[in-house]
C-alpha cells in the first residue's frame, strides 16, 4: 500500500508518517522544503520521540522518501498511484495544495482516499470543495473519498537542522490514537496503526475540542495572565489546574447531554490529559498554544463552543466565560493593545458579536462580557494576575 | 538541560522552602541540577569549565561569586551574569549606576575613615552598611558624631547613607523576568512570617523604578528595598536573586523563569531579553 504524506513537519513526520510505516504502508512525503526531502532522501529515515512521565521511546521511522513540493510531475504522479493521501500542512496552506491533489486525482482509474490531519474541524470538506473546482470538467470529486482526522498526540517540534547529515527527530507525546471518518471513504483503506474508523465523526471532533482542546487552551490563556512560559509550567500552578479541569468537565458535561455519557467521557479521562499537559519533553509555550485567538474564540470552537454546548445541557459555563475573556485579552506579543483597543465598553458587545457570535445581553455572552470587562483594564505590559480567585493583580 | 547551582547551605533550623521546590521542579521537567556548595569543596581552578547549559548564582558568598566570574571567564552562562552579581555585591558600584540611571537613592558618601563623615551629620542623622554587606548585617544609624569612633575602618571603605526615617513598613520589589512583585515587610524582618510580609501591588512609580533598576543593570531576576520617607521613595539596597519570599508561586515562578532561561542558553540566545541584553554590553558596565 502507497501513502503520500504532504507535508512533512510535525504532524506530517511526528505522527502520520510513523504510523503508516508501522503498518507497513510506503510512504513518500512531499514538502516545500528543499533541505527536509534532501535529508529525508539522504538517510533514508528519521526519528520520533515519544515522551511521557514515565519514559521516553525513540523509534526510528525507516523506509522513507521525499519529493519537493515544486517537482510537480512527480508529485502528481506519485498521488495518481497512492492507495492513500494525507495533508498535514496547516489548514491555510490548503489551497496551495489543492491544485496538485487535484491532477493527480484526475489521473487515477481507482478511487482513492484523502485525509486532511489539520487542526480545523471542516479541513476534509474544505479541502474537497478547493479540489472540486480544480478537476477537469467531468471527473467526480465525489469517486474519491475526503475525510478528516481527529489526533491526539502533542507533538511540538523538530530537533536538527534538515541541513545538516544526522536524520531528523520529531518530539512529541506516546498518544497514537486518531479518529477518521468511515462514511466519507471512498475506497478501502488498510490498516493504520491507531486508526479508529467512525461513523460519527462530528462527535468525535467535538470531544477532542470541547475537552482535550478546551483544557489546552484554558491553560495557555490562564498561563499567560498569570505570567507563565509553558504548558508545562502553568499547569503546576494549582488554580490553573484547577480551572482546567472544570473547563473540561462543563466541555463533558454538554457531550454526555448531547452524545451519552459513556462517550463524553469521565473524570479520569480528563485527569489523564491534565497528565499530559505536565509532560515538560512536550516543552509547548504558552504563546504557541494560545495564538490565532480569534480563530479559537469562533462560535463552534473549543471555548464559545463547549460553552453554548454546556448551557444547553443547563449548565452555567462560569470557567469557560472566564477562559474566554482571557483569550479575548490576549495577544501574541505579550502586551494586549489589539485588545484593549477593542474593548471599549460601548464596542465590547459588538466584538463579542462579531468574534465569538455571542449575545452580551444574554446567557453565555453576559458572563464573558462582565469577566473581559474585569480583566481587560489590567492587562498592561508587564503585568499579570496573582490570584484567579482574589482577583489580585501585581500591578496598580 | 544541565544547570548548576552555586548554593550555600544553611542551618536546618532555616526555613527556606523555595529553593528546594525549585530545585524539585526542574528535576520533574527533566533537567540535570548539580548544586555546588563552592564552600564545601576543594576547586582545582584549571579544571573550571563551563560543564552546563546555564548555572545559577544563588549563593551571595565571595566564594560563590569568584567561583562565578571564573566560570564566566571561561565562558558559563550565568544568571545573574557574573558581571552584575558582582556590580550588585558593591554598594558603592550599584548605588552609582542606579543614582546614574535615575533611580532615587539617599546621597551617599565613602570614605577610608569614618571620623571624616562628622560634618555630616549636621544634616542629619547617617546609616552605615557594610559596603559588600547583605540581609541588613552590619547596618547602624550614627546620631552622633561620638559614635563614629566606635565604627572599625578596617573592613575596607566606609560607606554612609543619608538616612531618611521611613513612614511604615519597608517596600521589597521582586522582579522576576518582566514581572514585579511587590511585598510590605518590618524591618529588621526577623520572623519568617515576618520576612513572607504582606503582598501589595505595585504601582506605577515602583514599576518605573523597577525598569530603570533593571535597565541599569541589564538584569531581570533582582529585588530591591525601598523606603518612603516625606512621601519620597528612596532605593536603600538591591539584590541580585534575593529570596522572593512573599511572592505568590514564588518557587513555580522561578522555576518556570529559569527553565525558559535555560532553553534561551541551548539555543545561543541572550539570557536576558534584547534590550537588556544590549544594555548589559554597554559602556555603563
Amino acid at each position: 500500500m502507497k501513502a503520500v504524506v504532504i507535508g512533512a513537519g510535525r504532524i506530517g513526520c511526528g505522527l502520520v508518517g510513523q504510523l503508516l510505516r508501522a503498518s507497513g504502508w510506503e510512504v513518500t512525503f512531499v514538502t516545500r522544503d528543499p533541505e527536509v526531502v534532501a535529508n529525508l532522501n539522504r538517510n533514508g529515515h528519521y526519528h520520533v520521540l515519544m515522551t511521557s512521565a514515565k519514559q521516553n521511546q525513540k523509534v526510528t521511522v525507516g523506509g522513507v522518501n521525499a519529493l519537493a513540493i515544486n517537482h510537480e510531475s512527480a508529485v502528481v504522479d506519485a498521488i495518481a498511484q497512492a492507495d492513500l493521501i494525507a495533508t498535514a500542512v496547516c489548514s491555510q496552506n490548503l489551497p496551495a495544495i489543492a491544485p496538485l491533489i487535484a491532477r493527480g486525482l484526475a489521473g487515477r482509474t481507482r478511487p482513492a482516499n484523502v485525509i486532511a490531519f489539520e487542526n480545523m474541524p471542516n479541513a476534509s470538506n474544505c479541502l474537497r470543495r478547493l479540489v472540486a473546482s480544480m478537476l477537469p470538467q467531468g471527473v467526480d470529486v465525489d469517486r474519491h473519498g475526503f475525510s478528516g482526522a481527529v489526533i491526539s498526540r502533542m507533538i511540538t517540534r523538530r530537533i536538527g537542522n534538515p541541513s545538516d547529515a544526522a536524520p531528523l527527530t520529531f518530539i512529541g507525546d506516546e498518544v497514537e490514537d486518531f479518529v477518521v471518518d468511515r462514511t466519507a471513504l471512498r475506497a478501502p483503506l488498510a490498516e493504520i496503526t491507531g486508526m479508529k474508523l467512525v461513523d460519527d465523526y462530528q462527535a468525535w471532533v467535538l470531544r477532542k475540542l470541547y475537552t482535550f482542546s478546551a483544557g489546552h487552551a484554558t491553560t495557555a490563556y490562564l498561563g499567560w495572565l498569570k505570567g507563565y512560559h509553558y504548558v508545562h509550567t502553568a499547569i503546576r500552578d494549582r488554580e490553573i489546574r484547577q480551572a482546567v479541569l472544570k473547563a473540561m468537565k462543563e466541555g463533558q458535561k454538554g457531550l454526555a447531554a448531547k452524545f451519552g455519557k459513556e462517550f463524553a467521557g469521565d473524570q479520569p479521562e480528563l485527569d489523564a490529559i491534565v497528565a499530559r499537559f505536565e509532560n515538560a519533553a512536550i516543552n509547548d509555550p504558552i504563546v504557541r498554544v494560545a495564538r490565532d485567538p480569534q480563530r479559537k474564540l469562533g462560535a463552534d470552537e473549543r471555548l464559545v463552543g463547549a460553552a453554548l454546548l454546556a448551557e444547553e445541557a443547563g449548565v452555567i459555563p462560569e470557567q469557560l466565560a472566564l477562559v474566554t475573556a482571557a483569550a479575548l485579552c490576549f495577544s501574541s506579543s505579550g502586551h494586549a493593545e489589539t485588545c484593549t483597543a477593542c474593548f471599549e465598553k460601548s464596542k465590547a458587545a459588538e466584538a463579542l458579536n462579531q468574534i465569538c457570535g455571542l449575545d452580551a445581553a444574554h446567557g453565555f455572552g453576559r458572563n464573558v462580557a462582565k469577566s473581559w470587562a474585569q480583566l481587560a483594564p489590567s492587562i498592561l505590559p508587564g503585568n499579570l494576575l496573582l490570584s484567579l480567585k482574589q482577583h489580585m493583580w501585581a500591578r496598580a | 538541560m544541565k544547570i548548576g547551582m552555586l548554593m550555600l547551605r544553611h542551618p536546618p533550623t532555616r526555613i527556606s522552602p523555595i529553593m528546594p521546590e525549585v530545585v524539585q521542579l526542574l528535576e520533574k521537567w527533566g533537567c540535570e541540577i548539580q548544586i555546588i556548595y563552592p564552600e564545601e569543596r576543594v576547586t582545582p581552578l584549571s579544571h573550571v569549565r563551563a560543564e552546563h547549559d546555564l548555572y545559577i548564582l544563588k549563593s551571595g558568598t565571595e566564594m560563590a561569586l569568584s567561583l562565578a566570574g571564573a566560570l564566566d571567564a571561561v565562558g558559563a552562562r550565568i544568571i545573574n551574569p557574573y558581571p552584575v552579581a558582582a556590580t550588585m555585591r558593591d554598594k558603592i558600584v550599584s548605588m552609582r549606576v542606579l543614582e546614574a540611571a535615575g533611580v532615587p537613592v539617599p546621597e551617599t558618601y565613602i570614605t577610608s575613615d569614618s571620623r571624616r563623615l562628622a560634618s555630616l551629620l549636621d544634616a542629619g542623622p547617617l546609616v552605615l552598611k557594610p559596603y559588600r554587606g547583605s540581609q541588613g548585617r552590619g547596618v547602624h544609624v550614627i546620631w552622633d558624631a561620638d559614635e563614629l569612633d566606635d565604627v572599625s575602618n578596617d573592613e575596607g571603605p566606609v560607606f554612609a547613607q543619608r538616612y531618611y526615617k521611613p513612614e511604615g513598613e519597608d517596600h521589597k520589589i521582586y522582579v522576576i523576568g518582566d514581572q514585579m512583585f511587590g511585598v510590605k515587610r518590618v524591618f529588621p524582618a526577623k520572623t519568617y512570617a515576618e520576612k513572607i510580609g504582606q503582598p501589595f501591588t505595585v504601582t506605577p512609580e515602583f514599576r518605573e523604578i523597577a525598569l530603570r533598576c533593571g535597565r541599569a543593570f541589564g538584569v531581570e531576576l533582582f529585588g530591591f528595598d525601598v523606603i518612603i520617607s516625606n512621601g519620597r521613595p528612596y532605593v536603600v539596597d538591591i539584590q541580585g536573586f534575593p529570596g522572593f519570599k512573599g511572592v505568590p508561586d514564588a518557587a513555580l515562578r522561578l522555576a518556570d523563569y529559569l527553565y525558559a532561561a535555560g532553553q534561551r542558553a541551548i539555543m545561543g540566545e541572550p539570557l536576558v531579553e534584547a534590550a537588556l541584553h544590549e544594555r548589559r554590553n554597554g559602556a555603563a558596565l
